[in-house]
């Protein structure tokens, strides 16, 4: 299996160092997706077009990069939104999970 | 399994006897997933986090109850599973072959899971491990067949 790397910037994620507010604006939620050895690369791929309903060269980029690198975070959302798209994923039996944005 | 007709709504299959046979047996093995196997976080750093785990497991345990409900249906309909001269001719609706693909999944990653969760096939097949090894090999081929159909018919 791929080794787990730092994250890199992916198309369609804007990164930002600015500091974030002390109060009032809800902290961002990653949502990673991990390599394992058993789902196929074109099973990972449809799913990521399925629950992002995203295009098909964005789903392979993310693949490859699981692939590749042991992860890809595929969005940064609120706390609600990352749960909801953690089950969604965990529902097509994706190693998916969701941690606080430093 | 012969993928007959892929349209904007549907998906049509033929299958052998022993195709039909083997689908029919894979899929009363659902759901092949430990319960709570799926973990909300890595880090474990979220507010709340054992609640919200409790109740991802919950949502979980959900709908696998609903789609072992949904693989009972599915396995006694006529019209989507329907025996003509040559075999079976499975029918399925997009959201239908959707669905079947997490179920067929399930028990792909499931048995492997149960297997040990390999990096490699097993050097070796024991009568305690062959029929986890079975079911990951033949319902990743179903899967396959699925998967071309949704991303080949769109």
């Amino acid at each position: 299996m791929a080794a787990t790397a730092t994250p890199q910037i992916e198309p369609g994620i804007v990164q930002t160092t600015e500091d974030k507010p002390e109060s009032g604006l809800e902290p961002g939620y990653l949502v990673i997706c991990w390599n394992d050895p058993v789902n196929f690369m074109d099973y990972v791929t449809h799913v990521f077009q399925a629950v992002f309903r995203w295009p098909r060269k964005k789903a392979e980029f993310h693949m490859l990069q699981v692939h590749e690198q042991g992860r890809s975070v595929l969005t940064r959302e609120s706390m609600e939104k990352a749960e909801h798209y953690v089950h969604q994923l965990q529902k097509y039996t994706l190693h998916a999970t969701m941690e606080r944005d430093a | 399994m012969k993928l007959v007709q892929a349209t904007k709504t549907g998906i049509v299959f033929r299958l052998g006897q022993r195709e039909k046979h083997s689908l029919v047996q894979i899929l009363k093995l659902y759901p092949c997933m430990p319960p709570a196997h799926h973990r909300l976080s890595k880090s474990g750093r979220l507010p709340d986090a054992e609640e919200n785990q409790q109740l991802l497991n919950e949502a979980l345990a959900e709908q696998r109850a609903d789609n072992k409900k949904q693989v009972q249906t599915l396995l006694a309909d006529s019209r989507r599973f329907a025996i003509t001269e040559t075999g079976t001719r499975l029918s399925l609706t997009r959201a239908d072959a959707e669905w079947l693909l997490q179920v067929l999944n399930d028990i792909r990653v499931g048995s492997w899971v149960n297997l040990g969760s390999p990096e490699d096939k097993p050097a070796e097949l024991t009568p305690a491990n062959a029929r986890h090894f079975l079911a990951m090999e033949m319902a990743g081929y179903f899967q396959t067949q699925l998967l071309e159909s949704l991303e080949g018919g769109t």
